[in-house]
């Protein structure tokens, strides 16, 4: 199989690299682009915790083909916190609300309260279970994600 | 947070909850300052930014690739395998049979009966019949493909009660009974004739998947000194070394274990990396390279344990005003193909043990009669999972006494505050609860967080069109801390530096629970510094002193003890040191917030940072040794009697759903959980458990099955596995007290496990009261709750 040059901004970063055409996002992310904090959980959709933005809308990258993002804008778990190590508003309720434990949806759970918080100013707490219902998570019991989300919502306003 | 408080019960209650619980609760502050704080993880921000490497992060470059060829068969010979095709390869680097195994073929937790490569016979779908490591994975699976094996398929056995029939076919050379045992207490019959009522009831539960969402994944890298390096996310390093160790043939000391974060375990963890561990070990050790063997989550699914599914008989006598006097229960114990963490370690360790201790309840029974077999059948097999063997027999007797209650005309909170546990009570081993028992103190308050009086009133249709009906329920429970083995230990460092700071080391693993917040929050209060200033030591087994698996809710309560031991060795030094700095004898300081004071005159003080420094430069110990085992379990063997466990800790939930008596479905529409935790060492930490804990059990009431047809599991992905979702939990409301456990950290017991038990059976009891169909099979999906209205005869009248 032939290689193709896939361009596209990534966390704001415009590049540029050659792929096999039937590369996953993900894989694109994690094996070559090393960035690992997007997760892999069952490859198949449902799990949720692979979600990254793509134009600002939340989708699996397990299930994406590479060459879809060309000319189009990503983001990822790294993109959120500012270089200097200062954390999106989202990540500091995440910690300060203890709505992780093991960590291995936090970065699918972020990326769908951001898709929602950039959409929506104020969400209700039932917009919020529906934003990350397409993630799943096996230890909070989801509680503390949503009043995450919430603070997060009300402290940006 | 609010606390309150109660001096004369010892018990405090934290609660976010606008419930007035005044009366109940008031306890002083112990005054701690960093145990008891709701601290915020130290791993969070690592886990927020996605920087935290999980074993799936790992540079895969220098990695051959790890592939098991599994058994298509549930039961059958292996008659010839060619592993040619496959060999010539290019890109495949090892392919390898039973034979190859360089030391014993066999590995598990208790018993190694599980094969690494099986070499004469398969006993489940997914036994691994040949070992493939390749330079990438598609070439390894490729090699997979091309792996002839002839096999002659045997008769098989799908159901515990058939595989202890005589003419059974053998599933393993001793048989299929992997484990028999019993309890007696007092005489059953004597009780029974004495009954006013007599109950008799069958509960059946299905296999269950833990569905962590990290798949599992293993790393087998061979050292320059000839020791084997296994890495990965796991609950058990030592046990998965002490299995490397015999599978490679060499003594543990060649083996070095390590934990790398863990993406969910729910016991499911502590087995499966010694699967893993042993065949990427074995892979490594031919090819002399690193080898990475990573599951797909289908993989996942048909290779790693389950929770035992149990079919559990039952019969309770009682008199008319609800006093329980005889309980006899039968479980039938499925372990499926490998004894993984079902058998019997002496005296009560083991799944299978422990759910026959807990099998009759919280409760105060004089005669009590349990028989529990455990079989081998050619099903996936059993292992740990959130409760082990507890979440399956709550389901059988909270069910049994609501269905009790119901018959003798009695609100089932009443037979429940008649019967349950109290300080003095014997429990059915006979063992007398001398010390922290909050099970009633967790009634009365989660009875009034809910309203359960005012809800148990209002049940019935809600709407015009008499389709949906309100129904409440309560689920009662208790569960262990520690093992019931005598190698229940448990040992940490603790070093002290020149400049303050503290390395911990323990063997406690990481798997979301918070350990590596709790225990270095335990270190900084007995040393008086800040959390900040401890940085506890990933486990890994060169390195930390052996702690036993992160497993029985043991890890707060036995390491938090060890470390204690371990910090005062320290301490000792720094108040010795700092007595000399003051001049003032030792025993009149006190250390606190980096700082170490005279209590008769605090401003005479100095920092810990120079008393560690003074420590350095005068000789003086800095370093500690803590070592801690609970008090000795017993059991004797034939009556099922003794201390199995030396602390309990005690829960009551409440539910109330809304069920469609048209269509079947459920919805929960209020939970309360409450909890008597000894001492809540972080509260916010706690409430997490409890609230991911409570969804779990509602998951394994509602939904949560993994099918199994002759062998072959029907549901491999989270497409058809279904776990809840934040559509289909409710804002549980968690209530904590604490009743001092005398041998605890600062009186704490364990928590990890008991959320998810009592609440299973609490939207059971909601069920059954909402619509009068009782689902005694599990799930109580739309079609079992469908199914169980329809044997009622049909939703009620009113």
């Amino acid at each position: 199989m032939n290689h193709v040059e896939l361009s596209f901004k990534l966390n704001g970063q415009d590049i540029s690299i050659q792929i096999l055409p039937n590369t996953l996002l993900v894989d694109l992310l994690r094996d070559r682009l090393g960035l690992t904090g997007t997760k892999t959980g069952c490859r198949q959709g449902e799990c949720g915790v692979c979600t990254v933005l793509l134009d600002g809308d939340p989708v699996n990258s397990c299930l994406l083909p590479a060459v879809k993002v060309a000319g189009r804008s990503v983001t990822t778990i790294e993109g959120l916190a500012t270089e200097d190590g200062r954390l999106d508003i989202i990540q500091e309720r995440f910690i300060s609300e203890g709505a992780v434990q093991c960590g291995f949806c936090t970065p699918g759970m972020i990326m769908n309260a951001k898709a929602l918080l950039d959409r929506e100013a104020s969400p209700s707490e039932t917009d919020i279970k529906k934003a990350i219902s397409g993630v799943l998570c096996r230890c909070t019991g989801y509680r503390k994600i949503v009043q995450a989300v919430k603070s997060a919502s009300e402290a940006k306003e | 947070m609010k606390e309150k408080t109660d001096k004369k019960k010892k018990v405090k209650i934290l609660t976010k909850e606008k419930v007035d619980l005044q009366q109940l609760f008031k306890v002083p502050s112990m005054g701690l300052a960093v145990a008891g704080q709701s601290v915020a993880r130290t791993d969070a921000r690592q886990k927020v930014m996605g920087t935290l490497k999980f074993g799936a992060d790992y540079a895969q470059e220098k990695f051959l690739h790890g592939k098991i060829l599994r058994s298509p068969h549930p039961h059958a010979l292996i008659k010839s395998i060619n592993t040619e095709k496959a060999k010539s390869m290019p890109g495949v680097m090892a392919v390898l049979t039973a034979e190859d195994v360089p030391g014993r073929n066999g590995f598990g937790a208790i018993i190694p009966d599980q094969p690494v490569i099986c070499s004469d016979k398969v006993r489940f779908v997914g036994d691994g019949v040949a070992l493939v490591a390749a330079e990438t994975e598609q070439i390894a699976q490729q090699a997979l493909e091309r792996i002839e094996v002839e096999y002659e398929i045997l008769p098989a056995i799908f159901d515990p009660r058939d595989a202890i029939k005589e003419d059974a076919p053998k599933i393993h050379d001793k048989g299929n009974l992997l484990s028999y045992n019993k309890l007696r207490k007092g005489d059953v019959s004597k009780g029974f004739a004495e009954a006013d009522t007599i109950l008799k009831r069958t509960y059946q539960v299905p296999f269950l998947d833990h569905a962590y969402l990290e798949p599992d994944m293993c790393m087998a890298i061979p050292q320059p000194d000839g020791t084997m390096l296994v890495e990965g996310p796991m609950q058990a390093p030592f046990t998965t070394r002490r299995n490397v160790n015999a599978v490679l043939g060499v003594p543990i000391n060649k083996v070095r274990v390590r934990q790398v974060p863990m993406g969910g375990g729910f016991g499911g963890k502590e087995d499966s990396p010694i699967d893993l561990g042993a065949r990427a070990a074995v892979l490594a050790w031919h090819t002399g390279k690193p080898v990475r063997l990573a599951l797909e989550r289908e993989e996942v699914m048909l290779q790693t344990c389950k929770r035992h599914p149990m079919i559990m008989e039952i019969r309770i006598g009682a008199k008319k005003d609800g006093t329980l006097l005889a309980f006899e229960g039968v479980i039938y114990d499925e372990q499926g193909a490998y004894a993984s963490l079902g058998p019997i370690i002496p005296p009560a360790g083991g799944s299978h043990i422990h759910a026959m201790i807990m099998m009759a309840g919280p409760y105060e029974i004089p005669n009590v009669k349990v028989d529990a077999y455990l079989c081998y059948t050619n099903n996936p097999y059993g292992g740990a999972m959130r409760g082990f063997g507890a979440p399956q027999v709550h389901i059988a007797h909270e069910q049994l006494i609501d269905e009790l209650a119901e018959e003798l005309g009695m609100n089932p909170i009443d037979i429940r505050r008649k019967n349950g546990l109290k300080q003095g009570s014997a429990t059915a081993t006979g063992q007398v609860l001398d010390q922290s028992v909050g099970l009633i103190d967790t009634l009365d308050a989660c009875a009034k967080a809910f309203n359960w009086d005012e809800k148990y009133r209002q049940t019935g249709y809600i709407d015009k069109a008499r389709s949906k009906r309100r129904g409440v329920g309560i689920g009662m429970g208790w569960y262990r801390t520690s093992i019931g083995i005598n190698a229940d230990g448990c040992g940490a460092n603790v070093h002290v530096h020149e400049d303050g700071s503290v390395l911990l080391f323990s063997g406690i693993t990481e798997m979301g629970q918070g350990s590596f917040t709790v225990l270095p929050q335990i270190c900084a209060e007995e040393l008086g510094v800040r959390l900040e200033d401890i940085r506890y030591v990933v486990p890994d087994t060169d390195i930390v002193p052996e702690s036993g698996p992160t497993v029985g809710s043991r890890s707060t309560t036995l390491m938090g003890n060890a470390i204690i031991l371990a910090a005062r060795q320290v301490k000792e030094s720094i108040l010795a040191a700092a007595s000399e700095m003051l001049d003032v004898p030792a025993d009149r300081l006190v250390a606190k917030d980096r700082l170490i004071y005279d209590t008769e005159n605090s401003v005479n003080s100095v920092t810990f940072k120079d008393a560690a420094l003074k420590c350095m430069q005068t000789g003086r110990r800095l370093i500690g040794q803590g070592w801690w085992t609970p008090p000795k379990p017993s059991l004797d063997p034939e009556t099922g009697q003794g201390n199995p466990y030396f602390v309990y800790t005690f829960s009551t939930h409440m539910a109330e759903v809304i069920v469609d008596v048209e269509t079947g479905e459920v919805d929960i529409t209020d939970f309360v959980a409450a909890f008597d935790i000894g001492r809540a060492i972080n509260p916010r930490l706690i409430e997490g458990q409890i609230e991911g804990g409570v969804a779990m059990g509602l998951g394994y009431a509602l939904m949560e099955n993994v099918v199994v047809d002759q062998g072959y599991i029907q549901n491999k992905s989270l497409r058809n596995y279904l776990i809840p979702t934040s559509l289909d939990v409710p804002d549980t409301r968690s209530i904590i007290l604490e009743v001092e456990n005398k041998y605890g950290p600062y009186g704490a017991k364990g928590i990890g496990e008991m959320p998810n038990i009592p609440a299973t059976p609490a939207v059971l009891n909601a069920i059954a009261n909402a619509c009068g169909g009782r689902v005694r099979s599990l799930p109580a999906d739309p079609e079992g709750v469908f199914r169980a209205i329809r044997e009622a005869g049909g939703p009620p009248d009113k």
